[in-house]
């Protein structure tokens, strides 16, 4: 992963790393962090020097977590990179980061639509992006593992 | 340049004829192993029901064997996969997974018609008769 | 004269859900805000076709869902498939052979084939062209057929599993596909130089929808939107999985980020796609059979992660798969279609081209829609109604 280098000047933020298969890291971030991160992104790397490909978020209800991934490409070599942060089940609250990455919209429309995870500053969220009308009547979170969909 | 070669395109198109296979009057040539109507051969089925277990879109019902057919002792519980051409999707995944190899393929894909399709008729023809049936 | 007159087009976009791209927002809704002719300002609303795929894989084994998966879009339900079984093989450490690594990569690039043609048909259609929309449908079911001698259909492929692909190709079989092919390569380049030389097409799609290259990036374009705006991400080239490894192509970039460039890349790919195609057949390998058993699958899926990316005809398409190893099912499926970037994104497309632009940019996003609703124009200041059928708008009839 030579493009990793290009991470070095954000280490601090990075709590932990992992892997996810077929060889892509994984680096754990604090939620708080996640606009320190991206602002640190942007200048690290410039602003065309990623995007945000894929932003996914999954129950964890033993744990008691919601974990969320950003899936970042880093320009031009298009290598991938995990950042990973865990948010609590109760209240998984984190700021939006679409103002600074504008591509960053529909992944945090859907994980609140699907998920419930409330991204602060994003004024597009709302009920029903994906989620048909009945599930958003009843105030359900489909993906969520004691959803009764 | 290719303006004029377009239009002398639609012009021979318009002398041509229509493209279109003008179905049901004309058959539609699909390929010999097309993905078309299958059905299990009783002969050889057990009666295991894997195909219905994996069967992705629960097309697949295990009934019984109506009293009047010869049913290979192989077959204890006497029953058989029922598929519902409404419901199936075609994938055939049934086919590959049943372990006795007993369902026969085609490339039949004319399916509409007034009455709900199903695998009964072409499944209980493998059987013979026995008895006052 | 009083205040100005905002005209506000709702257009209604619906797709069946059908052998189709349904994976996201169909019907789409785009608010469109417009002072007189100039577009300021589009809201997407999404969210009518939503049938919970990622909660329904949850819910199924994990071999059960491959057939699910292909059926999340149709007119790319092969790249789904193999994206989503190249993660199970990830997670289980398996290696198909090369043979089907290479049949999985000819079916991949069929359909990619059909998938641009018919995107760029449904473009000259937007622009009013409709005699040629016709002509690329006729050419196209070459490839149709192409897909349905490898594969058994037409559309829906089902044609990969787990340690291989489904079927074998036979020497005949590979012979109708190469003549398919042979007929099908002049037809594509005769649409191609329609498109650099017709002036009508010229006319309705250079200049029209232009993004720039930071754009693209910052807003996670995806697919031939991004490339025909200069940014050369390829996830065939980068990933290098199944067996383009083995194979020689070119990524395709154009700099002018229009929609003519877009139609423009995508015409080159489907040349590209032929030439790899080409290259498939003959290179095949014959290292044992690429068909593995079916009944023979493994059912205990360890724990871990894995996510898989592939390039569909739309763009980067990824695919995160979670296994608890503790059952038959997989613990999350997340899928990330490339027009849910595309068109979720998009409304800053639009702003500042006129009404009639409007189809034109939309289709070169490629969001494949079925069928288009009428328009409504709001005239606000006399509080009446008129219909438009958006064919009109696109001065098709």
């Amino acid at each position: 992963m030579a493009a990793l280098v290009k991470l070095k000047p954000l280490e601090e933020l990075f709590t932990g790393r992992s892997s996810v298969l077929p060889g892509r890291v994984v680096l754990e971030f604090k939620p708080d962090d996640v606009r320190r991160l991206f602002s640190g992104l942007i200048e690290a790397l410039g602003p065309d020097g990623f995007f945000i490909s894929t932003l996914s978020a999954t129950d964890l209800p033993e744990a008691g977590r919601v974990r969320l991934d950003y899936f970042v490409v880093l320009l031009p070599e298009e290598e991938t990179v995990v950042f990973r942060t865990y948010l609590l089940r109760d209240k998984p609250v984190i700021q939006s980061v679409h103002d600074l990455v504008p591509g960053a919209l529909p992944g945090e429309c859907e994980a609140y639509d699907l998920l419930g995870v409330v991204f602060e500053g994003n004024a597009h969220l709302r009920r029903g992006f994906l989620a048909p009308e009945d599930a958003v009547e009843l105030g359900e979170y489909p993906l969520r593992k004691d959803s009764r969909v | 340049m290719a303006k004029l070669k377009l239009l002398g395109l639609s012009l021979r198109n318009l002398l041509k004829g229509p493209a279109t296979v003008e179905y049901p009057r004309e058959p539609v040539p699909v390929e010999p192993d097309f993905r078309g109507r299958h059905y299990a051969d009783l002969r050889k089925c057990t009666g295991c029901s894997v195909c219905a277990i994996e069967c992705p879109a629960n097309a697949i019902e295990i009934v019984e064997v109506p009293s009047g057919y010869e049913v290979p002792a192989s077959n204890r519980r006497r029953v058989y996969p029922l598929i519902d051409y409404g419901k199936c999707v075609f994938c055939y995944k049934c086919v590959a997974v049943c372990p006795f190899s007993a369902y026969v393929v085609s490339n039949e894909y004319k399916l509409a018609g007034p009455e709900k399709p199903d695998s009964g008729s072409l499944s209980l023809g493998t059987l013979s008769r026995v008895g006052g049936g | 004269m009083g205040g100005r007159k905002i005209v506000e087009v709702p257009v209604t976009l619906e797709v069946p859900v059908g052998p189709q791209h349904p994976a996201l927002h169909e019907p789409l809704l785009l608010r469109v805000y417009a002072e007189g002719e100039e577009i300021v300002r589009v809201e997407v609303n999404t969210g009518y076709n939503h049938r919970g795929i990622e909660k329904l894989c949850e819910g199924h084994s994990f071999h059960k869902s491959v057939f699910v998966i292909g059926r999340v879009c149709g007119i790319c339900n092969t790249v789904h498939t193999d994206c989503y079984v190249r993660a199970l093989e990830h997670l289980l450490g398996v290696e198909p052979r090369e043979r089907a690594l290479f049949l999985r990569v000819l079916a991949m690039e069929l359909e990619r084939i059909h998938s641009h043609m018919l995107a760029n048909a449904v473009l000259a259609l937007n622009v009013g062209f409709e005699n040629l929309f016709m002509s690329i449908m006729l050419d196209r079911e070459r490839a149709m057929r192409a897909k349905e001698v490898l594969t058994g259909s037409r559309v829906m492929a089902d044609y990969i599993v787990v340690g291989g692909v489904r079927r074998d190709l036979d020497d005949s079989k590979r012979e109708k596909i190469a003549r398919l092919l042979d007929a099908l390569a002049p037809r594509l380049e005769f649409y191609k130089r329609v498109f650099e030389e017709d002036e009508t097409v010229l006319k309705r799609t250079v200049g029209v929808g232009k993004v720039s290259r930071l754009d693209a990036i910052r807003y996670s374009l995806l697919g031939p939107v991004a490339r025909a705006s200069g940014v050369a991400i390829d996830a065939r080239a980068s990933e290098r999985y199944d067996a383009y490894g083995e194979l020689n192509f070119n990524v395709i970039v154009n700099s002018e980020g229009d929609v003519w460039a877009r139609a423009m890349v995508r015409w080159d790919e489907t040349l590209e796609a032929v030439r790899i195609a080409r290259q498939v057949l003959e290179k095949l390998p014959s290292d044992g059979n690429p068909v593995p058993d079916e009944r023979k699958l493994p059912r205990k899926f360890p724990a871990g992660e894995a996510y898989t990316r592939v390039e569909a005809p739309r763009g980067e398409l990824t695919y995160y798969v979670v296994s608890d190893g503790k059952g038959p099912n997989p613990y999350r499926v997340k899928i990330r279609t490339p027009s849910f970037n595309n068109i979720v994104n998009s409304p800053f497309m639009f702003v500042g081209y006129s009404l009639a632009d409007l189809p034109a940019i939309l289709a070169s996003l490629d969001p494949c829609i079925s069928c288009m609703e009428r328009v409504t124009v709001i005239d606000v200041e006399k509080g009446a109604r008129r219909s438009i059928a958006l064919r009109d708008l696109a001065g098709g009839e």
